[in-house]
């Protein structure tokens, strides 16, 4: 990563992911809405994420989780209306927190007007704004994304009487942005929730946007070019804004959405993730040292979104045969992760609800290279409910108190959205906000102290460059962060087991680390090996700073 | 300015006291051979080659001011040589891979292309000094030297020239009159070896039986069974067959290198027959041993090719780019022609798979409270197939393995058969603690 000592706020942000229908529930119609969480800013404040990033909120039949957005400028009724979103927004700025939210550019649900439109005839004034044909055969090389319900990127609409495009569900069409109509609605789109407020987008489905014979309709000069122009447009009106793009592929490939800094700012790196875990199960560094080796670097004014949870996985498809491989032999195939692959499972649970392995994981994510992005209860390590289905079990309310319907509404329990966790382990009863805000000694409050120390040194870690060190012991993971002459060391034990590390630090011979959390000087490293000791599943930050009495 | 032959009497009495002297005892006989002298002022290098008896040593000298009293000798009394006098004052004569000074005079004179701003020895093995720079770069000093193409060198070189990645390609080498004297390669950084990454995985497995770790969900549930390897989070299955396949790509780069030769498995029986001489009585099934040599000798072995020779998990290195091979020089104690005779690639196989055994066996031992045997060879089992079927894949193409599946698994029988021999015999003379693990596979492989 370049070094750039200024950098823009996402570079050092916390993101808090948080799900509208299942944060708070401010009217007790059984699901969360949009003043709910205004309602609950105090937590996000206090836990010190810096931005909320909501997932969609738009009018929509629901039938993708809003993802079918059917009107770009109408809140979902039930989450509430446009005036709510004014209040949050300005609610968070008040706060100096940022929002965010997720947009759909790609496509539209089919109840969306522009496509009853366009569906009409051949020749109405949108005929042209989604993708149609004659055929069902045209660009046979764009893979189907959801091949469990979809056989073909075409769809027959019987009133048109032909077919049209779409890369992920049926009731959701592509929009054509060959056509310059369209280009123009979008940034209307981008331009008006930007005058409400909002501090940038996390953009779903990105590398689709174009379709082009003889290509897999993927990561399309085209497509680079719309994004180039949609980041022009919006450092323009709108400067200090944010595009992240969920473009679910290799981080070599990845790197392209950053153009020459000029397309996204924020790119998802999916591939970490599940390394994270792996590395922790096998007890060795490799398997994240591997992907960071081939994590390129990315321009000045970029930053990579990494996270532990989120509702979305990497698909193996989207990687080279030996990485297939690889993922296979070593994420895939272990019992766990196959049990888990999908977005079924929260990091509790996946975890066996070890908060020595929650607080080793959440350390990793802190101090790589990249923003954190949290998502909601996974500070108070939420379990899941598996026999809810797919999505959904890992969308239960947010647990705020041991009392009815977990605190997250007044509603009849019946009325719910869906059920909060009532077992005997991750159940509202055990798990909630409330008690663990009580605890001085849960887990939630390690995360909130946590944030405040890596907050102190969001410059290094937001901007920092990564240097892997070596360890003749496998189960370390040691890096240095580094920022002009600011410097951090981390140094993490990813076995159960306690373990020693010699770490070869004598370029550094002067320096003396000063751990993070408490302050307390460490001895001044040496010419000799630096040794260090970390218990099972720990991990240490440390300042390096001139050691008293320059060189010893 | 020094009087290099007044070292000679001090040598005499500094060589036999270092890891790598090959003599009995102190030497009959020592003559300098060679020498060359950089620097005028301290610290000073002299490179020698010494002679004493049967065997040559390259010794790196390094000269300092005797009252200097450098850190870098702090408890590292037998670095020291002798103190000395010269024109430029009384000084101290000292093993010169200890000065980290020194160390970039000596990678100066392999690799006057290369700088480097630090230097730290690694530590030494039995036949040579590594020095890693800057970490980026590994300096492999030969202490024992042989006329002839030393077989790192000699090896490494040609894998590197068939494309073979997971060697640390020579940078540079140093060749003096006839001896080999140090090969540059790439320091493979964020290294760990094998056997620290098996036992890793050992000791997750072993973990797996903790009480502690397993969750109760009624009181009354009966005991849990026995934890499955391939459950454990800490499987090393994909490691080990990742590692068999980079063990069938140096094979078949080896057999491109070097040929594919012909032989005949009665020789290697035989030879296996006499190394089984040397066993005590009962340490085996003599009748086991003989039905596992018969077969031997009477089978279509396959080729005989250039081979590791010494190959276990303290040989292989797993990288952010996989597994990587050290390490070719073989047995050192063994003459160097002997060390570069064909011989079946399941030799070296062989040797890996009785590294697994020896890592469980050591790993069960580590924690000898809880009954792991059966734990133990259920990782041992499982680590074989998946590094046996890694393996197969990668080297069938090479055309060097025995035609019929069943000759595989005979020859490998007497190659595992003829390691464990010699592990008996080793640990019997050096770590009697340990025997117990090679005698256990011994019977093993004959009853």
């Amino acid at each position: 990563m370049t070094e750039a000592t200024e950098g823009s706020w996402f570079q050092r942000a916390v993101f808090y992911e948080v799900l509208v229908r299942g944060f708070f529930d401010s009217n007790n119609d059984g699901t969360g809405d949009i003043r709910g969480i205004t309602e609950r800013l105090d937590h996000i404040q206090w836990l010190g994420a810096d931005c909320l990033w909501l997932l969609p909120f738009y009018q929509s039949p629901l039938r993708d989780g809003g993802y079918d957005i059917s009107d770009f400028f109408q809140i979902l009724p039930e989450y509430g209306d446009l005036a709510d979103v004014v209040e949050l927004v300005e609610e968070c700025h008040r706060r100096d927190l940022r929002i965010i939210a997720d947009l759909v550019m790609n496509h539209t649900s089919d109840a969306h007007p522009w496509f009853q439109e366009s569906r009409l005839d051949r020749t109405n004034p949108k005929a042209d704004w989604y993708v149609w044909s004659d055929e069902d055969t045209r660009y046979p090389d764009a893979r189907i994304i959801f091949v469990d319900t979809e056989r073909s990127n075409w769809s027959w609409d019987p009133v048109r009487e032909q077919f049209y495009w779409h890369r992920f569900f049926s009731h959701q069409p592509d929009l054509n942005y060959d056509n310059p109509e369209v280009r123009q609605a979008m940034l209307d789109v981008v331009r008006f929730w930007l005058d409400v407020g909002l501090d940038g987008f996390r953009l779903d489905a990105v590398p689709y946007l174009y379709e082009r014979d003889g290509t897999n309709g993927e990561n399309l000069t085209e497509t680079h070019d719309f994004l180039k122009q949609l980041r022009k447009e919006i450092d323009t009106s709108h400067p200090g804004t944010v595009m992240l793009a969920e473009a679910n592929q290799w981080p070599a490939d990845v790197v392209d959405y950053y153009g020459e800094g000029d397309e996204c700012h924020m790119c998802f790196h999916f591939p970490l993730m599940p390394r994270m875990f792996m590395a922790v199960r096998r007890e060795q560094r490799y398997p994240i040292t591997e992907i960071l080796a081939q994590t390129p670097e990315i321009p000045n004014g970029c930053q990579w979104g990494i996270f532990l949870r989120n509702h979305d996985e990497l698909t193996l498809e989207m990687v080279t045969d030996d990485e297939r491989d690889y993922m296979y032999n070593e994420y895939a195939k272990d019992p766990r992760m196959k049990r888990n692959v999908g977005i079924s499972r929260r990091l509790a649970p996946l975890i066996d609800n070890n908060r020595a392995v929650s607080e080793l994981l959440h350390a990793l994510l802190f101090s790589l290279p990249g923003s954190p992005v949290l998502y909601y209860g996974d500070e108070i390590g939420m379990g899941d409910n598996i026999y809810l289905g797919d999505r959904d079990g890992v969308r239960t309310p947010m647990q705020w108190t041991p009392d009815r319907n977990a605190g997250f509404s007044k509603a009849d329990f019946a009325q719910l959205y869906l059920p909060p966790l009532m077992d005997p382990v991750y159940g509202y009863q055990a798990v909630n906000v409330e008690a663990m805000q009580r605890d001085a000694g849960s887990f939630l409050h390690w995360m909130q102290r946590t944030l405040q120390v890596r907050r102190q040194h969001g410059d290094v870690l937001g901007l920092g460059s990564l240097e892997i060190l070596s360890a003749e012991n496998p189960s370390v993971l040691a890096f240095l962060r580094q920022l002009g002459d600011r410097l951090m060391l981390c140094v993490n034990n990813l076995s159960r087991f306690a373990q020693p590390v010699e770490l070869q630090l004598a370029r550094l011979s002067g320096k003396m680390p000063v751990e993070l959390f408490g302050r307390v000087p460490f001895p001044a490293i040496g010419e000799l090996p630096y040794l260090l000791t970390l218990s099972g599943h720990g991990f240490y930050w440390f300042e390096l700073v001139d050691a008293p009495g320059g060189s010893q | 300015m020094i009087d290099v032959p007044s070292l000679v009497p001090a040598l005499s009495e500094w060589l036999p006291r270092q890891r790598w002297y090959s003599g009995q005892t102190e030497a009959a006989s020592l003559a300098i051979i060679d020498q060359e002298i950089r620097g005028d002022q301290f610290p000073i290098l002299i490179r020698l080659l010494v002679e004493a008896d049967d065997y040559t040593y390259q010794v790196v000298v390094g000269v300092r001011g005797r009252d200097e009293h450098p850190e870098f000798l702090r408890g590292h009394d037998q670095a020291v040589i002798a103190d000395i006098s010269t024109q430029a004052g009384d000084a101290m004569a000292y093993d010169a891979v200890y000065d980290p000074e020194l160390a970039l005079v000596i990678l100066d004179a392999v690799a006057p292309h290369e700088k480097a701003e630090r230097a730290r020895l690694m530590g030494a093995e039995q036949s040579n000094s590594s020095i890693v720079y800057d970490e980026r770069l590994i300096l492999k000093l030969f202490r024992r030297v042989q006329r002839g193409h030393n077989p790192e060198v000699e090896v490494t070189e040609a894998l590197a020239s068939q494309g073979f990645a997971s060697v640390a390609e020579p940078l540079a080498t140093q060749r003096v009159r006839d001896y080999d004297l140090a090969i540059l390669q790439p320091f493979l950084a964020g290294a760990s070896e094998g056997w620290s990454l098996a036992l890793t995985s050992l000791r997750d497995l072993f973990g797996m039986n903790d009480t502690s770790s397993i969750p109760i969900i009624s009181l009354d549930s009966p005991p849990p069974p026995l934890p499955d390897p391939g459950q454990a989070g800490g499987d090393f299955s994909g490691e080990a067959a990742r590692l068999g396949a980079m063990t069938g790509g140096m094979h078949v780069a080896l057999a491109d290198a070097f040929g594919r030769h012909r032989t005949d498995s009665r020789v290697w029986a035989a030879s296996i027959a006499r190394q089984l001489d040397a066993l005590e009585p009962g340490d085996y099934d003599r009748r086991g041993a003989k039905a596992i040599l018969d077969q031997l000798a009477d089978l279509d072995p396959g080729h005989a090719i250039r081979v590791h020779g010494d190959y276990h998990l303290g040989q292989v290195l797993r990288t952010d780019a996989g597994w990587f091979v050290l390490d070719f020089e073989g047995e050192p104690a063994r003459p160097l022609e002997e060390r570069r005779h064909p011989s079946s690639p399941l030799k070296d196989v062989a040797g890996m798979l009785r590294s697994f055994h020896y890592a469980s066996a050591v790993a069960r031992t580590e924690r000898d409270e809880y009954a792991l045997e059966d734990l133990a060879a259920a990782w041992e089992d499982r680590n074989r197939q998946a590094f046996l079927r890694g393996y197969m894949r990668a080297a069938s193409p090479g055309n060097i393995l025995p035609p019929d599946p069943e000759c595989v698994d005979a020859v490998l029988a007497a190659f595992e058969l003829e390691k464990a021999v010699y592990e008996v015999g080793y640990e019997r003379a050096f770590r009697p603690e340990w025997v117990h693990i090679p005698l256990a596979a011994l019977r093993r492989l004959t009853s």
